[in-house]
Parts: structure tokens; sequence; C-alpha cells
């Protein structure tokens, strides 16, 4: 299976590199990255902010074939702390040539699971102490999925295939929630509206944003639009 | 106490999976009349295949009492697919920080009525809070849950209400099966281990949870010994020796297996 560059691929709807360096710095991490494993061919598509010769020597070395970041932390529904992967050979390979290019061991993997069984990996590094660690986990790990998911739907959709079977599918109640926001109603004056309480506004605004790929509300209203979902108002 | 199992580290835990399988079995089979698959006594499905994270309740007893089956909804799970008939043909909902709990169930037959650490309960509250608390950790903010009318009474009357449903209730079984909507908040945590009582960190450690099941796992004892106490007593003194210096869940299992092929082979001979 090859390790494609994703940063070099023209047709992608977010500017993948971009985007994974704000997030970055945003959320005070060293390093990002991601990855998925294409579910038809087993190439893994990625992208890494790390130092251009780590990334050359992680490609040389095959390692994605080997890193338990990737193929271990696809096994769980929940963001992974690499403090939890068994420190067996395949780990000591990759993190000993690691740590030599200055990558910490201290990190975490959020895996996103796709509906056609794929998994978008999202992982994370900082070089800090416990204390400071588990202090920014808890504080960014609900962007950490937002962000995860993003990420995966946007490349997900960039594919030929996926371009036809990534339809949004919304239900009728995330449309009418959406058809509320477009003529100007916060989320409470919907719950009101619809009889409904506000956190099921928000689950629903949530979910509808995910399916349209949009970060925020505005910018799924716009998308709805654009797709006939919704009216302009 | 609670387990979180799921595919990094179910290795460990095969034989606790099998008791949860099992309870599974009695509940959707039996007590639920469910059309689920049973074999050998154990009930499964695919979604138990596309490595879900299990929330297992152990009692004082090390008896798997209670359990629940967690999965993203950005992937494939019951709700958009064999539970879809749930949401009345709407397309489910989905969301990084929205995960499905299916197969959520208690042992009744085991447990107790009332409030004790024993109790229905009790149980029912804990998995909710070990599921809310590990949701929360990874950035989770509501859960979707199939479950029964009975199972939604017993949340509302223990400060665990759900704040909405999607969808309508639908017959499965004996019983209907419906979609309800919580919150995986601070709030909604502390209010359901005020009502239980639940205090302190209700997640065991790995190898707790295996030091805690393998109590219930001790040999019953070989009727065909009870003639010969000295060996028995002897014995029973030798494994618990060796389970109080077991350091690993490895040697932990090594010393039941050792255990039960001990009791197997006085048993043959005693049996003639």
């Amino acid at each position: 299976m090859k390790l494609i560059d994703l940063s070099s691929v023209k047709d992608i709807d977010v500017h993948v590199g971009s985007y994974l360096d704000e997030l970055c710095d945003s959320l005070e991490f060293d390093y990002v990255s991601y990855a998925t494993t294409d579910p038809v061919s087993g190439d893994v598509r990625g992208y890494a902010n790390y130092p251009v010769e780590w990334v050359q020597h992680y490609t040389k070395q095959e390692f994605h074939c080997i890193d338990p970041t990737l193929y271990r932390s696809a096994l769980s529904i929940a963001p992974v702390d690499w403090s939890r992967f068994d420190h067996d050979d395949k780990f000591r390979k990759v993190f000993r040539d690691a740590s030599a290019f200055g990558i910490t061991e201290r990190g975490i993997t959020v895996p996103i699971r796709g509906p056609y069984g794929e998994c978008g990996l999202l992982s994370v590094t900082r070089d800090c102490t416990d204390d400071t660690w588990e202090k920014l986990k808890a504080h960014v790990m609900g962007n950490l999925q937002i962000a995860a998911v993003h990420m995966h739907d946007n490349v997900m959709k960039s594919g030929v295939l996926a371009k036809t079977m990534y339809r949004p599918a919304l239900s009728q109640r995330e449309i009418e929630i959406l058809q509320w926001a477009a003529v100007g109603k916060s989320q409470q004056d919907i719950g009101d509206i619809l009889s409904i309480s506000h956190r099921t506004v928000e689950v629903h605004l949530r979910s509808g944003r995910e399916k349209l790929g949009a970060l925020t509300t505005s910018q799924a209203v716009g998308r709805a639009i654009g797709l006939g979902l919704i009216h302009p108002g | 106490m609670i387990i979180i199992i799921d595919a990094l580290n179910k290795h460990k835990f095969g034989s606790v999976l099998r008791e949860m399988h099992r309870l599974r079995a009695r509940v959707f089979e039996g007590r639920l009349g469910w059309d689920v698959k049973v074999r050998d006594g154990m009930e499964r499905d695919m979604y138990d295949d596309l490595n879900p994270a299990h929330v297992v309740s152990l009692d004082d007893g090390g008896h798997v009492v209670g359990c629940m089956r967690l999965l993203q909804t950005t992937g494939p799970h019951m709700l958009a697919d064999v539970f879809s008939s749930i949401l009345d043909g709407e397309p489910p909902l989905r969301s990084a920080q929205l995960w499905e709990a299916t197969r959520f169930c208690v042992d009744t037959k085991r447990l107790t009525t009332g409030k004790t650490r024993n109790s229905i309960s009790y149980v029912t509250s804990e998995v909710m809070v070990g599921a809310f608390e590990y949701a929360m950790k990874a950035g989770v903010r509501d859960a979707v849950a199939v479950i029964d009318p009975v199972m939604n009474r017993v949340l509302t009357r223990s400060g665990n209400a759900p704040y909405d449903y999607v969808g309508s209730a639908k017959p499965m079984g004996k019983v209907t099966a419906m979609a309800a909507l919580m919150d995986c908040s601070a709030e909604r945590v502390a209010s359901v281990r005020a009502f239980a009582g639940i205090e302190g960190d209700v997640f065991a450690t790995e190898e707790e949870a295996l030091a805690r099941f393998a109590l219930s796992q001790k040999p019953k004892p070989v009727p065909a010994l009870s003639g010969d106490g000295r060996i028995a007593r002897d014995l029973e003194e030798y494994f618990s020796q060796q389970m109080l210096s077991a350091e690993t869940p490895d040697e932990a299992q090594a010393v039941m297996r050792l255990m039960s092929a001990v009791t197997e082979q006085l048993g043959a001979v005693r049996k003639p």
C-alpha cells in the first residue's frame, strides 16, 4: 500500500494543510497529522506538519505499515492516548526513530469511522508534563472531535466514488431547524416554535452541520440553500 | 465497578465478554423476546464485529450484572440500519460528538429491587455513569440510546430522564423499542450519582476488574473431594496464595486455568 501526501492533491474541498496548521496552533499542540485508509485500494492518504526530514524518513521506512497510532487507534471508538499502546517491537521501532527526530511519545489519536467502514485518524502530539497534558486533553477533546470529522468528511468527499455516495441525507427535523435558522431564529426561539428542548435543537443542528460538512450554522444554512434543501428565508 | 472493554483490550477479557453475551441472551431473547441471534447461550450480532466499546458492570461477587454497547454515529450503527423503523424512515443523526448506545441491560434475576449496591437501580445508574464519563472524556456531548419502556421508566425515575426522543416507539418482540436522547454532561452525571448514591471513581483498572471477575469463576467444590478434606483445603490455600501474589492479568488468568484444570482432573479421578 502507498502513502499519499494529501497536500499534493488538487481537488480537495478544504485547504488541508492550512486547516491543520491553524488547528495545531489554536489548540496548542506541537504537531498534527491526519491519515485515512482507502477502503478499496488500502492506500494510506495523509497529511502531517511534522519536520520534513521525519516525514521523509517515515515514508522511506514505510512506518505507516506498522505505526500503532494508525492501525491500533482505528480499533477504538474513543480517542486513544498513545500511552495506551503496548511497547512492542513495532511501537519501539517507530518511536525510537521518532525521538531521534525530536518527536515525543506523548500524543493522542481521534478515530472517526465513516459510512463505508473506512476510518479517519487525526493525531496530535505535544512534549509536556503529565499534568499539562491531562489538562490540555480535557480542554480540547470536543474541538478535536469536530476537527477530525471535518477533515475526514472533506477528504472522503474529494474522492470521485465518494462524491456520488455522499449526498447529505438530512432528516425532516434537521431541515426544519435549518429553515428556522435561515429566517434568523435563535436556538432558543426554534425550540419554542417547535415545542422541543433547546438541547434537541442543538443535537439536530450539530448533526445537520456535520452532514453538510459545515463548521458553523451559517455555513450549514448556506450549503443547505445551495443544495435546495431549504428556502433562503 | 465498571470496565470499558474495546478492541484494544478485549484479548484480556475474553471470559468477561462471554458472560456479557450470556447476559444479553437472557435479557434480549429471554425476557424481552427480541428477534436476536443466540448461539451457545450467547447473543451476538454483526455490530459486535465492528469493534464497539462495551461498558460492563461487575458486582461485588465479580458477576457481569450490566452492560451497554457504544458505537460512533459517523459510521455504521444500529439506528442507521436495523432500528431504522424507529426513525419513521428518516435518516439518522450523525455526529462525531454523538454516540449510539445499544444492548443496554442489567441482570434483573441476580439483582434486587430497592437501592442497595446490588439493586437494579444502582447497576443501571452505574452503567450510565460509566458510559457518560467515558463519552465526556472522549469529547462526546450526547448519546442516543435504544431502550424499552421499562428501561425508560427506570431512567426517568433515577434522575436520568432522556431530554427527548427521536422517531417514535416501535414494537420489537414482546415490548417496544425507542431511541432516547441524553446529554453526556457533568449535570446529568451528578444527578444520577446523587440518586443512586454512587460515590468516587466507578472505573476499575484492568487488573482490578480481572481480579473481581475471578471471584465469580471460583470452581464449585467437587463433591467427590469432600471425603478428602485435607487435599482440598491445601489446594484451596495454594490457589488463593497464587491468586493474591499474581501481579499481572496474565498471571491471574494462568492461576485460573490451573485451578480449573486441577479441579477437572480430580473430579475425573474420583468419579468412577
